[in-house]
């Protein structure tokens, strides 16, 4: 499934000229949300056979191969939501969304996801049958340009226990050393940006992007003909293969300047506004209609640039049989499960939290094996510059050598004089 | 909250009132009427449920002529004819073209009494695709219907209730003369309030909330969390009096270094040596603890 989309990356690379990627080089370092500066300035004076590579890959703003899998990753604009899923979002493939009660939390991470795809310079779709797109565009969150390094410092360190606080432990010296334990899930490489909720995107930032968007209420009912989807559904794939298709998105026309991702993002798509009526009946008379959607709408992915963020009033669908396989078609899932309104809104327990994240399905992407969390157990609060997701509990440390850790330190500081001396306390 | 809402209808809002058999919600709904014709504004109603004396029957005698009432109350389905207004009428034209005749200054507010019956006899996702469009057609400044929730299957409330802006459900209290609306209100920008209170409709339909269940819910809570706390009811001691504190704090825990000690421990004795050390290559020296069984 990633073959087409590497092979793209790659083959206009390498067809170039190296004064072609010189030229992408020095955009690299000047683009947010590609790489940070320290590493693109000890770039430059490596050889060229590397940068080579390196430029064959990271080609397009806003993205980077992955760790685990050289797959050509970007940000949803939450950065612990990208460290959740593996890394980021791959290109070809679908996130889904399980929207939370109110729609609230689900609908700001879909302003997230498209915020950051304006931020890098994406093209985005967005379809919507609730609001106007123009409405949910209008909306994104202001990106925080210049804070983020200072932002990231604060949240990074470990508080100094204070002598005044009557909470602090007295602890034994060799556990005094221990690295704090950090609940905030982040990876080491910043990826993506911040944004600041309290405040809209300027709008000449926002036209900057530039935005498809596809309103259900506004569409005249086409004639499906023998198509087995309902007309709704049928509307919104032919709107998205046409915009695949004409902006050079699947490859098959030379995009004109330079290769780009497509960012689409459909909202409460499911919901009674789609036609759908899987969330009112049981068994509902189209109850195949949403997969075969998901189904068209993954192969036209799989082929093309671009990456979809889709959200679904799961908890009105009634039959469980449904939801599955909606899950199942998408290639990672994860649902919201707000407190707002239930019993957990008072629970002392959850107090930090504004709610519960459950990841349903990670992507397998060209092999049996998944990279995920370390935990299933986590939460999210949504903060005025940040939407963070946090383990809820730790877990419980099981391994026989976790009283040794920082003995086997010690002993390797009293070997190296020069080095160990922040272990040693006397 | 309620009386928020009541007071400042935001335009492009559809607020549910949804009751049960146990408390009835037309009540709320009327004062919504009312709240609306006192601030000069056109109410049509599509009744289906109430006859048009009902409806008017309490509400502010200067201002009925605002009210214009759809009747659809003597024969809902339109079997015999007899009445203005049927459940199939229940269209954006349609109801759009009703409010284009009767002329305006103001986009007025339209009361649905009740969706129930619409809904029983029209696809659920027909009828809110109706009212998005008639929502967002920009006509109509406000919809208020009234929903007996108790009447559908669970999907076709949640459906109507997402496609809503305000949520007030109403529900018997202990107290007689009071019942409990709990109002769940949606923002433009997703923030969504929540809010239980008591009310009461008095005779001329004005709306009195009484006392705020909340404060009260969050004393009670908080009772309750005491309770369950486990340190309690304990046949020991875990609690530290102040002495007991004082006199922990003084006692010397092994393995702890306090800034003294540390200091003392690390100051030079006069006349002290060092060792200096080079290993070499034929030293040979021990990659194992020989004290790793030892838990130091």
């Amino acid at each position: 499934m990633a073959a087409p989309v590497r092979c793209m990356a790659g083959s206009s690379s390498r067809s170039n000229t190296t004064s072609f990627q010189k030229k992408t080089r020095s955009k690299l370092v000047s683009i947010p949300g590609t790489r940070p500066s320290v590493r693109s300035s000890s770039r430059s004076n490596t050889t060229s056979f590397q940068k080579k590579t390196r430029s064959k890959l990271v080609s397009i703003p806003g993205t980077r191969p992955s760790v685990q899998n050289g797959q050509l990753l970007l940000s949803s604009g939450v950065s612990s939501l990208d460290y959740v899923i593996g890394g980021g979002l791959a290109v070809g493939t679908l996130l889904l969304v399980e929207e939370d009660r109110y729609d609230s939390y689900s609908r700001m991470l879909l302003k997230y996801f498209l915020a950051e795809g304006v931020v890098c310079g994406h093209e985005l779709f967005l379809a919507s049958a609730r609001d106007h797109p123009d409405e949910i565009m209008q909306e994104l969150p202001s990106p925080i340009m210049d804070e983020v390094a200072s932002l990231k410092i604060s949240e990074g360190q470990p508080q100094p226990s204070d002598p005044e606080n009557p909470d602090t432990m007295k602890i034994a010296w060799r556990y005094q050393n221990q690295p704090r334990v950090q609940t905030a899930l982040a990876s080491s490489l910043r990826f993506g940006h911040y944004y600041d909720v309290s405040k809209t995107m300027e709008p000449e930032l926002r036209q900057t992007a530039k935005c498809h968007s596809f309103y259900q209420l506004q569409e005249t009912p086409v004639t499906t003909g023998s198509s087995p989807l309902p007309s709704p559904y049928h509307a919104l794939l032919k709107s998205i293969q046409t915009v695949i298709r004409k902006e050079g998105f699947d490859g098959s026309t030379p995009q004109s300047k330079t290769r780009n991702v497509l960012r689409l993002g459909l909202h409460s798509l499911g919901s009674a506004l789609w036609g759908d009526d899987v969330c009112c009946k049981d068994n509902p008379a189209h109850c195949h209609a949403l997969s075969t959607f998901l189904y068209a709408l993954r192969g036209l992915l799989r082929t093309s640039l671009s990456v979809a963020m889709v959200t679904v009033p799961s908890h009105l669908i009634q039959n469980r049989a449904v939801m599955g396989r909606i899950i199942r078609l998408s290639d990672t899932a994860i649902a919201l499960e707000s407190f707002r309104g239930s019993e957990k809104e008072t629970n002392p327990l959850y107090k930090d939290y504004h709610g519960l994240l459950h990841v349903r399905q990670l992507p397998h992407l060209n092999c049996l094996s998944c990279e995920g969390p370390d935990t299933k157990d986590l939460a999210f609060k949504l903060k005025r510059k940040q939407f963070t997701i946090e383990r809820l509990h730790l877990p419980p440390d099981l391994s026989e050598t976790v009283s040794r850790v920082s003995k086997t330190e010690l002993a390797a500081g009293c070997g190296t004089t020069a080095t160990g001396n922040k272990h040693l306390d006397f | 909250m309620l009386l928020d809402v009541l007071q400042g209808a935001e335009p492009g809002g559809f607020i549910l009132i949804q009751d049960t058999v146990k408390c009835t919600g037309r009540g709320i709904l009327k004062c919504f009427i009312n709240a609306a014709l006192k601030r000069g504004e056109d109410v049509h109603v599509l009744g289906f449920e109430a006859s048009e004396t009902e409806v008017c029957a309490g509400l502010d005698r200067s201002c009925v002529q605002k009210l214009h009432f759809h009747k659809g109350f003597p024969d809902p389905l339109g079997w015999m004819c007899r009445s203005s207004f049927t459940v199939d009428q229940l269209t954006s034209q349609h109801i759009t073209k009703l409010i284009k005749d009767s002329q305006h200054a103001k986009a007025p507010v339209l009361v649905i009494d009740s969706l129930s019956l619409v809904l029983r006899h029209h696809d659920p996702v027909v009828i809110s695709q109706r009212l998005q469009v008639l929502r967002k057609g920009g006509d109509i400044k406000t919809i208020i219907s009234l929903l007996h929730s108790d009447l559908h299957l669970h999907g076709v409330v949640g459906i109507v209730s997402q496609l809503a802006s305000t949520v007030i459900s109403v529900a018997p209290a202990n107290n007689e003369h009071h019942a409990v609306a709990t109002t769940t209100r949606r923002s433009k920008s997703g923030k969504v309030m929540q809010e239980e209170e008591y009310f009461n409709v008095s005779e001329d339909m004005t709306l009195s909330v009484q006392a705020k269940l909340r404060q009260h819910g969050h004393v009670q809570k908080e009772q309750k969390v005491a309770e369950a706390d486990p340190a309690s009811n304990l046949t020991f001691n875990l609690r530290l009096s102040e002495e007991e504190r004082k006199a922990k704090e003084k006692l010397a825990l092994p393995f702890v270094f306090s800034k003294e000690k540390k200091s003392a421990l690390l100051r030079p004795t006069p006349g002290s040596g060092r060792i200096m050390y080079e290993p070499d290559a034929n030293d040979d020296f021990d990659e194992e603890d020989p004290d790793d069984d030892l838990d130091v």
